[in-house]
């Protein structure tokens, strides 16, 4: 195979710092105007602006470098469909849809908070060694009072979006249910007049669940969402409890939601923890024995948990990554053995690539959707924008605090989103504006924040880059060996549905 | 057109008339209507005759015909010919507005003319008014019926007042939606049921304007394409499966899908081996079977970007097993046969046939009977 020549491994016109990491490959370069990436030795991807893309050969490269070739037909036609190069015909029409794919990508940003995070208490049974929020039961003053929530439930509707998923986060809310009852019943009562399409989930070890509390569910459509890292072994070293039946407790509220609810009333993700490292088909197959349809292989930060536990939990990016291609292998493997089970992490990818219609994962959204389209109205009673803005809190850095959940008076804006989103604009973001994958990432601030005390850091320090780029890097080597089933497989897991969930 | 040949009432000019037979007329008869009855013998036309008589002006009679109760017909007073314009029992129904059009396909049906044909659209509405039983859906036809501009939209919004029921098929190329002004005039407070069905033969302007032989016809066509979604209008986009499309179909359709999801559906047709598409038959004349992988790959893409699709003018034969599921019986009753090869066939019913001028021309393919499924 034909390499495309070194001499054109110009750098985009700023120059990235030298020391842009080793983690990455490849190099981003401009060519006849296209951001090229190569995302793999000798594979190549162009990416527009709109989010396109064609690949590249090390052959066709030469061809494009050549000002003075007029392209084939083919060529040339596919690259201007793809917004790769612009014709000099172009009128009113590209000009229409480049606006309308603008709008239908950001289509889910627009219109305000749709995602509702209430964080009752921070009460847990679990004492998970990478948790940095929860606290034990019966600890005082990890409760919401009961002003602050039911100025949250009204708040709620302050959103102009039509649709409004609330969910529940802790600790574990079920440890305190009234509270969970009492928002539900006053959100579900104010939206007799609002209209709104409403969405509760609950995110719980579900070890507090009962008859009860699945009938209420039940009537309300309230979905559940747990956590299974995988076998009952590695389930119960994560997440320790007393008796040490974290697993088979979470299996038994499974099972009874599962009764009185339905069967696709409960979902489960899984955090990989450096035990899990070794084991990413035993974890895949735990989710399909449980006949979970699908299964989110997440990373902890590094920096995600109490430092003194950073040296026996964490892991580096190159390691998880290595983890998670092979549990998306084992997906997959199921999958052409007719078991539909859907991997979020790879959907999100796939749908940044491949849909249109941007799916709204909070974390590539560009500007940020934290404070934007999602929120956090927190158990101490102020204003969050994110989970994770909650979570360092706990951790001592509340200054992405938004407001009080009870402000006299507030600001329809406030400054932390101001911040947040001025430095997550991908057009200006050191390190971002210049990427191959700009139309698809952009940086997180809350987790510079969390890494480094600062959202305004060079995007190749931010582990959030380093993952990113491999996650789009390795997709594409994917892209480009799939077989036609499975390129089926990445459309259909691409397309916007049900990855609006909180993660 | 369907025509029949027939012998009228002398001094009967040209204009609509409803078919109806005499003992119906007492029932229907609306003064500002025209109706024609079909008779046997002297002694019914001397029954038409007196009524006339006594005042019924609007009425004339016809002798050994073939129309129907409920055909709109058109007498050519030159000749003992009507023209069925409009025939109640026909699955397709079209109206027929101009012959002008502003651009000039290469596969064009109806190749287009230059000259003043608005005449077409009075006999349009002449027809809407005499259609008795208002049809689920009707099609309106060219030419370019957008270059009639307030003209069409009168047709419309007749159809609308006459048949508030019936949909509309309207069959343009769209250029014309990038004119501030016929948008306006064609789309501002428009409240008929309007589908707009839009050919798209490329992914990129050369490759569109190549086909359609006009420069700038791509970029108009997709402004109108989206002021029409814009406006919440449904929208079928028209593929015509000659050799420049089919070359770059996946591609087309990787774009159609990626860009105009929200599309009704795409329609991909077969070529009507007729016009324009005799004298570039070097591009137009093709078996289908030998594109079977293109056809495939187009299919497969759209299903991925969840764009509904269907095949039309395609024999059951021409298309592999997994696509005919998605073949439609497309082509207008007065246009459609079957081959000789066709009898005994198992699908027979549920599939398109052929284009009547097939014979004079070729097939999509070579029609083989498909036998049963064991």
């Amino acid at each position: 195979m034909t390499t495309f020549p070194v001499t054109f491994h110009v750098p985009a016109k700023s120059a990235e710092p030298a020391n842009a990491s080793s983690s990455m490959e490849g190099f981003d370069f401009i060519i006849r105007g296209m951001t090229v990436r190569q995302f793999s030795p000798g594979k190549y991807v162009a990416v527009a602006k709109s989010g396109d893309w064609e690949l590249l050969s090390g052959e066709t490269l030469n061809l494009l470098a050549d000002s003075t070739i007029t392209l084939p037909t083919e060529l040339s036609a596919r690259l201007i469909s793809k917004f790769l190069i612009t014709s000099p015909f172009e009128g009113n029409g590209t000009a229409l849809l480049r606006k309308a794919r603008s709008t239908a990508k950001h289509a889910t940003v627009r219109l305000g908070p749709s995602l509702h995070i209430i964080v009752p208490t921070l009460q847990c049974a679990h004492s998970c060694q990478y948790c940095q929020v929860s606290r034990a039961l019966g600890s005082e003053g990890h409760t919401m009072n009961i002003d602050d929530l039911d100025a949250a439930c009204d708040q709620v509707f302050e959103s102009s979006a039509q649709t409004l998923t609330v969910e529940f986060q802790g600790g574990d809310p079920l440890l305190r249910f009234d509270l969970v009852k009492r928002a539900v019943l006053r959100i579900v009562n104010r939206n007799q007049r609002e209209r709104r399409t409403l969405r509760f989930v609950i995110a719980s070890t579900l070890h507090q669940l009962t008859l009860e509390i699945c009938e209420f569910c039940r009537e309300h459509g309230i979905y559940l969402s747990t956590s299974i890292d995988g076998p009952p072994w590695l389930h119960n070293r994560n997440r320790p409890t007393k008796e040490r039946d974290a697993y088979e407790r979470t299996l038994d509220g499974i099972r009874m939601a599962r009764e009185v609810m339905g069967p696709d009333s409960v979902s489960a993700l899984m955090t990989t923890t450096r035990l899990s490292l070794a084991h990413p088909h035993e974890i895949v197959d735990e989710y399909v024995q449980l006949g979970f349809h699908e299964i989110f292989v997440r990373p902890l930060s590094s920096y995600g948990f109490a430092k003194r536990n950073q040296a026996r939990l964490g892991y580096s990016v190159g390691e998880f990554q290595s983890f998670y291609e092979a549990a998306l292998d084992r997906v997959l493997w199921w999958n052409a053995r007719g078991v539909p089970i859907r991997e979020v992490y790879a959907s999100i990818i796939c749908n940044k690539i491949l849909s249109t219609f941007d799916a709204g994962y909070v974390d590539l959204q560009s500007p940020t959707g934290a404070g934007s389209s999602v929120i956090v109205y927190n158990y101490d009673g102020y204003v969050y924008p994110s989970d994770e803005a909650r979570m360092l809190a706990e951790t001592g850095d509340d200054s992405l605090r938004m407001r009080a959940i009870r402000e006299n008076e507030r600001e329809s804006f406030p400054k932390v989103v101001e911040s947040l989103r001025q430095a997550s604009e991908p057009d200006t973001a050191e390190g971002c504006r210049t990427c191959a994958y700009h139309a698809y990432c952009g940086p997180n601030p809350v987790d510079a924040q969390a890494q480094h005390g600062s959202m305004n850091v060079h995007a190749h320090d931010t582990e959030h880059c380093a993952r990113h780029l491999s996650m789009f890097d390795n997709m594409f080597k994917r892209l480009a060996n799939a077989p036609e089933y499975l390129l089926d497989v990445y459309c259909a897991w691409g397309k916007p549905v049900g990855t609006g969930t909180a993660l | 057109m369907r025509q029949s040949p027939g012998n009228f009432r002398p001094e009967t000019s040209r204009k609509a008339f409803r078919a109806v037979p005499l003992a119906e007329l007492p029932s229907l008869w609306e003064p500002e209507l025209n109706y024609i009855i079909p008779v046997k013998d002297n002694s019914d036309i001397a029954r038409v005759e007196a009524l006339i008589e006594k005042g019924l002006t609007n009425l004339s009679w016809i002798t050994g015909s073939d129309i129907e109760q409920g055909d709109v017909i058109f007498p050519r007073p030159d000749r003992n010919v009507v023209d069925i314009s409009y025939r109640e029992s026909d699955l397709h129904h079209t109206l027929f507005l101009t012959n002008r059009c502003n651009s000039n396909c290469l596969m064009c049906s109806q190749p287009p003319t230059k000259h003043d044909d608005g005449w077409l659209v009075d006999e349009a509405l002449d027809i809407v008014r005499h259609i008795g039983r208002s049809p689920s859906s009707i099609g309106i036809t060219g030419g370019e019926p957008l270059l009639l501009g307030s003209r069409l939209r009168q047709v419309l919004d007749h159809i609308e007042e006459v048949h508030p029921t019936t949909r509309i098929d309207l069959l343009t190329n769209g250029r014309l939606l990038s004119d501030a002004t016929v948008a306006s005039t064609v789309l501002d407070g428009l409240s008929a049921q309007v589908a707009w069905l839009i050919p798209l033969y490329g992914h990129a302007h050369m490759l569109h304007d190549f086909v359609v032989q006009a420069p700038g016809a791509y970029e108009q066509t997709l402004e109108g394409i989206l002021r029409l979604q814009d406006r919440g209008f449904p929208i079928q986009l028209r593929i015509v499966l000659i050799e420049p499309v089919l070359e770059w179909l996946e591609d087309l359709c990787d774009f159609v899908g990626k860009n105009l999801p929200f599309v009704r559906e795409v329609a991909l047709m077969a070529c009507e081996p007729v016009g324009f598409a005799l004298a570039n038959n070097d591009i137009c004349r093709l078996d289908l079977n030998d594109w079977q992988v293109q056809l495939s790959r187009a299919s497969r893409k759209l299903a991925r970007y969840g764009v509904r699709h269907l095949f039309m003018n395609t024999p059951l034969c021409a298309l592999p097993p997994e696509l005919r599921p998605l073949a439609q019986r497309s082509i207008s009753d007065w246009k459609q046969v079957y081959s000789d090869e066709c009898t005994g066939c198992a699908f027979r019913e549920s599939c398109s046939g052929l284009f009547a001028w097939h014979a004079r021309a070729w097939a999509p393919t070579k029609i083989t009977r498909i036998e049963e499924l064991a």
